[in-house]
């Protein structure tokens, strides 16, 4: 057994300097469109070529909704009329009637357990969740550990769109935890149901079956994000704004 | 058998009752035999003809329903169609369960979102949709059914209990999930069980079921790629490539050479991510941190490397109806690769120690045992039917996007335990590694995409995904939108043969028994 | 000769009720054996305490049968505490009995049972006051032969007829075993009378084979009755087959005039004068206690898990009658003192504990509809205190503090730790190995009886008439919280209770053990500048003299304090543990009340499932999954012989059902009954082989035997 504690010496640390500086390494974000000024027939392309209505155009501005965007890339592989792709990861936005985070001092001050519960996730997400407790990421030395029960859970982590045979299980989580807790959505489907949802069997996205706290875009949205989601829980990191460019309220979904 | 001698057999053994029909495609075997003779006729493909099962796929047609078993492996290439048609006032079938146990879940699947009955399958009913939630009568996929709006006035049924099968003194019912330990796909495990040793294992999935098949019909292609590619992420590419060969096989689009060996670039870049996050799980399983630790640090290594190389971790909006969206460039293709051989490196390390730390073998060898003879049984596919001595391998069986042109082999255990696997993972991305290798040496220069015109058809598209041969059958409308789309995920098949790994172990070993099997909810539950 | 008058009383009640019933019609003969029987039962407890306490033994010869000598009562401390636990027992049983017989009025005559009921009381206690050998024998008769007559009450089911033949041939090879061994003794004597049988053992006339056999007698001979391995076969099914009022009787009378028995013969009459027979009581103890909670544990069936229990616990009372033994025969007046008292503490706690439960299983069966603790669960919402009751019950058995069980078990643990001071290296070997066995057999009780309570009591109920159990008529709840409360007090007063076993053990141990035992620590008085200096002192530091406001009394118990070269102390003091205990629990509880708020703390919701939609009983452990790991471990005990593995299908790959049992045979049913058996059979098929009805034959069976005759007269 010892080869292996040697091993793991050898190794050497790898956990990324995030959130104390940012990470710089490549392939760590896939990376979300930038709205602006664009000529208003490109915007109108882009709208015509989103497949899940993700861009709009507001004072004739292209306006990304991040909760809706897939990465389909479908609005940058035109070389004619690409948009800008930021390459950030910090997206974790406050939801539309979430509890506003307080800043350090608060309720979640000291470690935070969470319990992740998949209601119809694709596996991406979920498995970024579970890159977080890989040695790049390690959230433990951030005090974020993830719990099996919802007796000791602080924080809901919630994938997936809330498929229909998820729900009660989803509701009984939330239910079985201690207050005070939070929900975060982690992921396009369980802020908008992303491709899948609304349906027969799928909400359009968390917030339709539990009171949603901090929305986390992306498809996946990558360990990183979920780490600034997690710290704007806390009150460590400040939420963003779940659009691009920032919009005072968030536009209504468009059928 | 090659294809042309079981046509023969066939006309041998059934002189009358079963119509032949050579298809457009000549890799196809399209039977039509006469109702009565469907389940013998399936019965002596799957045992006699031992061609592996591929699944079934129900259509509703404008007057009749119609519905094809679906053979693969026949050597020298090809398949076999079984068509069986009926009318839509007569929603029976006989089923052909009892002869080909394989195809037990695709019956049920189609009995419980179709509404059809199968004459003389034992067990339907409360499989798809659950009975705790819906009320039976409810089918999905019908043509009159409204995928867009929730099922408005639930009746489901409230003295629902699960099916007990062990009679012993003082059994029970050991229930995990849908929620349990840690971050988990939703999945419901059943053990019945008196203590300590599993008797009976039971999966109720489908918690997850967000109605793929259903809410793609009346899509565009292009927009049901996206969900052909966001099903199952962990496998993404291989499913979107299995999708836009359906839809290539339909309109007979000649993908750019380019393109084609693009996509087995990327494809065994997928395969060699997931098999190392594999490996990674089942060292996690058996609470060797280190290990876990060093394959996690490389599986990262790998989804930073698609980042960076594709602009996606999980490869998503590579695969385009008719090629690929981007072309790689080739000194990109080249890093990507040394990358790619670094980390095999490294793997290769970590298998060597691995095999000598015996508290870490003790756990998975004779562990989670299935044997050769239920692998058939099952139509087990992927490296799981690989480590019991089923190989299987659509790459070889069945080539696509030009996989003839480079040589791999397909590794074959014959032990079928936990260990088995693993050694089968290791093998798969060492070739994965070497396939690249030949592939970025066989890049030229070209276009990778040609413009693909859709029109009206039905094709079957097929890829080996990482965790076994997936299936997707479609068929375009005048329109060019989807009008029925199936898929048959390898998890769909092999959870079907989950049982057999856990019954008569212990309770301890089921984690370390899941994470060998590598089964994924989401691919299974679509 | 006051008590003397009492026992006539008793005599004239038990009659009484005799004839009561009699005259009064079947229904009321429960109320009969309610108030009579208890009254009997107050009048016993009396007369026992005053026997217990009385100056000195007392002895009356009644009449003088030509042939056989004297009658003789003769009462001692001894026989007091017998009479005295008899007592509680009884009188627990006699409330219990007034509801529970009623059940039994449709189909059996209760006439009948309350007969019975008043005999065995009346032989009982004449079995316990005998002093002579004919009497005792003639009452111990009686007493064998209701036994079984009680057992096998409920004829009309076969198996209860089945368990009771076997009680009476064990019982009756037992009776005429200790019978034997008990004239030989007298025959050296040349009397029947206890005083002459004591005066020959004690004057060394009798050779070391005889004592030997004697020993071997009767301790094997009252081993039936006390549920010793190997002649307890027929404990687990007597105790099964009897009905609910009488089983208590069988687990808290009976056991102990097995144990009376043994102590009475080779404690009193004829001391040990060879570690020998100590060694043998000693393993054959702890063989006893093992076998017996091994069965227990992996038993569903709440009373014969009960008699394991039995079997487990006169296994520990016997381990100290071995440990009492050894000690008189290596000269350790002392140490065999405390090892008679701890095993007599060990048998009054198990009387206590054992009707309680056996009455709480009793309770259960009759508003559950079952004894089977798969099908049971979730009654503590139904019935809460029946199950707080059988609660103290499971808790003084499992031997957890403040309960009566943990000090018998504690001190019995540590009375064979207290084997270094004897010489011998393959004896202190043999007090080891006895002690860990014990040590296991007290860790396996836990798990036997977190079992019993859990599978029982909490969780979800199994089956639809555990769902709908109310509770019992209160004369029931009434007899389980006379015991209870009995069960606690014996567990947090030991330091009187020993003063009174010190007398109960004055018959077998010269010495006053209680002033080494329960030194007046606390008290200040006198007795106090026994103990050493710096042991007074660091008691001192540690508050000890808080303990003495708090209660005066006797409040240590010393087990050992070691030499001037090792000086260690093995004590405890239970009363100040409960007392500190309770504190802490009600500091607790004021401080989360109080000072939190209770009301803020607590969030109450249903128990986390997973996510299911709605958690069935069939989805929580039953106690055969519960006790599976220790049926996995001891398989070389167990041997299950697989019954049925078996599959049902539907076209070849549908599973419809698995069918899986297997059976356990006891391991003394293997091991002797069943070779037993084929033995006896072979032999009378020998034997029956010899009648072919041909003159010859018989001719020359009667020549051979004659021959034989002839030789062995010859040779002997």
């Amino acid at each position: 057994m010892s080869q292996w504690v040697r091993r793991g010496i050898q190794t050497g640390i790898k956990t990324t300097a995030y959130p104390k500086r940012q990470e710089t390494a490549a392939g760590v974000s896939p990376g979300l469109p930038i709205g602006g000024d664009y000529p208003a027939r490109t915007i109108a392309e882009l709208i015509e070529r989103c497949p899940t209505q993700a861009l709009s155009e507001i004072d004739r501005r292209l306006v990304v909704d991040y909760r809706r965007c897939v990465h389909c890339s479908r609005c940058r592989n035109d070389p004619a009329m690409a948009v800008v792709w930021q390459q950030g990861y910090e997206w974790a936005g406050l939801a539309a009637g979430g509890e506003q985070p307080e800043l350090p001092g608060n309720e979640f001050r000291h470690s935070v357990n969470i319990l992740v519960v998949d209601a119809g996730d694709c596996g991406a997400c979920l498995h970024e969740v579970k890159q977080l407790n890989n040695p790049y990421y390690n959230m433990h030395r951030l005090g974020f550990f993830i719990t099996p029960t919802p007796r000791q859970a602080d924080v809901l982590l919630v994938v997936g769109p809330g498929s229909d045979q998820m729900r009660v299980a989803l509701q009984k989580a939330y239910e079985a935890m201690p207050t005070p807790k939070r929900v975060v959505a982690v992921g396009t489907c369980a802020l908008s149901g992303s491709v899948f949802g609304p349906s027969f069997v799928s909400a359009g996205g968390i917030g339709q079956i539990l009171p949603v706290d901090i929305e986390i875009p992306g498809q996946p949205p990558p360990p990183l994000a979920i780490l600034h989601g997690l710290l704007a829980v806390v009150g460590r990191k400040a939420p963003v704004a779940l659009t691009s460019p920032e919009l005072p309220v968030i536009p209504k979904e468009r059928v | 058998m090659n294809l042309a001698e079981l046509e023969k057999e066939i006309t041998r053994s059934w002189p009358a009752g079963v119509k032949i029909q050579g298809g457009g495609d000549p890799r196809f075997l399209l039977i039509e035999p006469d109702i009565g003779l469907l389940r013998d006729l399936c019965g002596w493909l799957f045992t006699v003809a031992s061609l592996p099962f591929c699944g079934t796929i129900a259509e509703e047609g404008a007057e009749e329903w119609e519905l094809r078993h679906i053979f693969y492996g026949v050597k020298g290439g090809g398949w076999v169609q079984v068509m069986a048609r009926r009318p839509l006032a007569v929603n029976t079938f006989p089923s052909i369960s009892t002869m080909v146990h394989a195809a037990s879940w695709q019956e049920r699947e189609i009995e419980d979102l179709f509404g059809l009955t199968f004459e003389g399958h034992p067990l339907l009913g409360d499989f798809v949709l659950h009975n705790d939630v819906w009320q039976e009568g409810v089918e999905p996929m019908r043509h009159r059914f409204n995928a867009r709006t929730p099922v408005a006035g639930r009746r489901p049924d409230p003295d629902w209990r699960p099916r007990r099968i062990v009679q012993a003194p003082g059994s029970f019912i050991m229930p995990i999930g849908p929620v349990f330990a840690g971050a988990n796909e939703s999945v419901h495990l059943e053990l019945e069980t008196v203590g300590e040793d599993v008797i009976r294992a039971f999966s109720r999935l489908f918690y997850k079921y967000r109605g793929v098949e259903k809410i793609a019909e009346g899509r565009s292609a292009q927009d049901v790629l996206l969900l052909a590619e966001r099903f199952s992420a962990t496998t993404a590419f291989a499913h979107a490539l299995a999708f836009c060969q359906a839809v290539e096989n339909i309109c007979a689009v000649e993908v750019p050479v380019r393109a084609a060996v693009l996509r087995i670039f990327i494809a065994e870049l997928e395969r060699f991510r997931h098999h190392v996050g594999a490996i990674s799980a089942i060292c996690e399983s058996t609470a060797l941190a280190v290990a876990a630790s060093q394959t996690a640090i490389l599986e990262e290594d790998l989804l930073r490397l698609s980042g960076a190389l594709a602009g996606h971790r999980y490869l998503f909006g590579l695969a385009a109806l008719g090629g690929m969206t981007q072309d790689l460039d080739n000194k990109a293709c080249r890093d990507a690769l040394r990358k790619c051989q670094e980390v095999l490196r490294r793997l290769e390390g970590l298998e060597e120690m691995l095999r000598f730390s015996s508290s870490f073998l003790d756990r998975l060898e004779e562990v989670g045992f299935i044997s050769t003879a239920e692998a058939r049984n099952h139509s087990l596919v992927g490296p799981l039917a690989r480590a019991s001595g089923v190989v299987h391998d659509l790459r070889k069986i069945q080539p696509y996007s030009g996989y003839e042109r480079f040589s791999f082999e397909t590794p074959k255990e014959r032990e079928g335990d936990g260990y088995a696997r693993l050694r089968i993972l290791f093998e798969e991305s060492r070739q994965s590694v070497q396939l690249m290798e030949q592939v970025v040496a066989a890049l030229e220069p070209g276009s990778v995409e040609v413009p693909v015109r859709l029109r009206a058809g039905a094709a079957l598209g097929w890829a080996e995904a990482p965790r076994g041969a997936a299936f997707h059958w479609l068929r375009l409308g005048e329109d060019g939108r989807v009008a029925r789309y199936r898929i048959n995920p390898p998890s769909f098949i092999n959870w079907h043969g989950f049982h057999l790994s856990v019954e008569n172990f212990a309770f301890q070993d089921l984690p370390i028994i899941l994470a060998t099997l590598d089964l994924s909810v989401a691919e299974n539950d679509r | 000769m006051m008590n003397f008058t009492i026992f006539l009383y008793i005599m004239a009640a038990c009659g009484l009720g005799i004839i009561l019933a009699l005259l009064f019609p079947q229904r009321q003969s429960p109320k009969v054996i309610a108030w009579f029987g208890s009254l009997t039962a107050l009048l016993l407890i009396d007369g026992g305490g005053r026997a217990l306490f009385a100056a000195s033994a007392l002895e009356k010869t009644l009449w003088t049968i030509p042939a056989l000598g004297p009658v003789v009562i003769r009462l001692d401390p001894l026989s007091g505490l017998f009479l005295l636990v008899a007592g509680v027992v009884f009188l627990a049983v006699s409330i219990f009995s007034g509801s529970i017989l009623l059940s039994l009025l449709q189909r059996y005559n209760l006439k009948v049972y309350a007969l019975m009921y008043f005999s065995l009381l009346a032989a009982i206690i004449w079995i316990l006051i005998a002093g002579d050998v004919f009497s005792f024998l003639l009452a111990w008769e009686i007493m064998s032969i209701l036994c079984y007559l009680l057992v096998a009450y409920k004829y009309e089911e076969d198996e209860n007829s089945r368990a009771g033949y076997m009680l009476l041939v064990m019982s009756e090879a037992g009776t005429l075993a200790a019978a034997l061994g008990m004239l030989l003794l007298a025959g050296h004597a040349g009397s029947l009378e206890f005083t002459a049988l004591k005066h020959a053992g004690a004057t060394g006339q009798i050779s070391a084979a005889t004592r030997w056999i004697i020993f071997l007698l009767t301790f094997f001979g009252f081993g039936v009755k006390a549920g010793l391995v190997p002649v307890n076969l027929w404990l687990p099914r007597a105790y099964t087959a009897a009905p609910a009022a009488f089983v208590p009787l069988l687990a808290g009378a009976t056991l102990n005039l097995g144990l009376y028995g043994i102590l009475r013969f080779n404690g009193d009459l004829l001391p040990m004068l060879s570690v020998g027979p100590g060694l043998v009581v000693l393993i054959v103890g702890t063989i006893t206690a093992l076998l017996g909670i091994l069965y227990a544990t992996t038993e569903n069936d709440v009373k014969t898990m009960l008699a394991h229990s039995s079997i487990e616990n006169a296994g520990i009372i016997t381990v100290g009658f071995g440990a009492g033994f050894v000690f008189t025969a290596s000269n350790k007046p002392v140490l065999a003192g405390f090892a008679f008292l701890v095993a007599l503490y060990h048998m009054t706690n198990h009387s206590l504990y054992k009707t309680l439960l056996l009455i709480g299983a009793g309770v259960v069966n009759e508003r559950a509809g079952t004894r089977n603790l798969n099908r049971l669960g979730g009654l503590i919402r139904r019935m809460p205190i029946t199950s707080l009751l059988f609660l103290t019950g499971v808790l003084s058995i499992a031997a957890l503090p403040p309960f009566n069980g943990f000090v018998s078990e504690w001190l019995t643990l540590q009375t064979l730790l207290r084997s270094v001071e004897l010489l011998s290296i393959p004896q202190k070997i043999v007090f080891a190995l006895c002690g860990a066995g014990l040590a296991l057999t007290a860790a396996l009780a836990v798990t036997c009886f977190a079992k019993a309570f859990a599978m029982g009591f909490l969780g979800m109920s199994r089956s639809k008439k555990a769902e709908e159990a109310t509770e019992p008529q209160s004369s029931a709840l009434a007899s389980m919280a006379i015991l209870s409360v009995l069960c606690l007090l014996l567990g947090i007063l030991p330091t009187y209770v020993i003063g009174g076993l010190n007398r109960a053990i004055q018959p077998v141990s010269a010495v006053n053990v209680a002033a080494t035992l329960v030194p007046p620590f606390f008290s200040g008085s006198p007795g106090h500048e026994k103990l050493p200096a710096a042991f007074r002192h660091d008691f001192h530091d540690l508050g000890a003299q808080v303990g003495q406001q708090i209660a005066p009394g006797p409040g240590l118990v010393i087990l050992h304090r070691g030499g001037a070269k090792n000086p260690v102390i093995f004590a405890a003091a239970p009363t100040y543990l409960f007392i500190v205990l309770a504190a802490m629990l009600l500091i607790l509880f004021v401080v989360v009340n109080l000072v939190f708020g209770w009301r803020r703390l607590v969030i109450r919701r249903p128990c986390w499932d997973g996510g299911i939609r709605r958690l069935l009983p069939e989805m929580t452990y039953t106690a055969t999954g519960f006790s599976n790991p220790v049926r996995v471990v001891f398989q070389s005990v167990f041997r299950p012989t697989i019954v049925e593995d078996t599959r049902e299908t539907v076209g070849v790959h549908f599973r419809t059902a698995i069918r899986r049992q297997d059976e356990n045979t006891h391991i003394l049913d293997r091991l002797l009954l069943s070779p037993g058996r084929k033995t006896a059979m072979a032999t009378a098929r020998f034997f029956a082989g010899m009648h072919q009805g041909r003159l010859n034959a018989y001719v020359a069976y009667v020549l051979g035997a004659l021959l034989v005759g002839l030789l062995m007269n010859h040779l002997l």
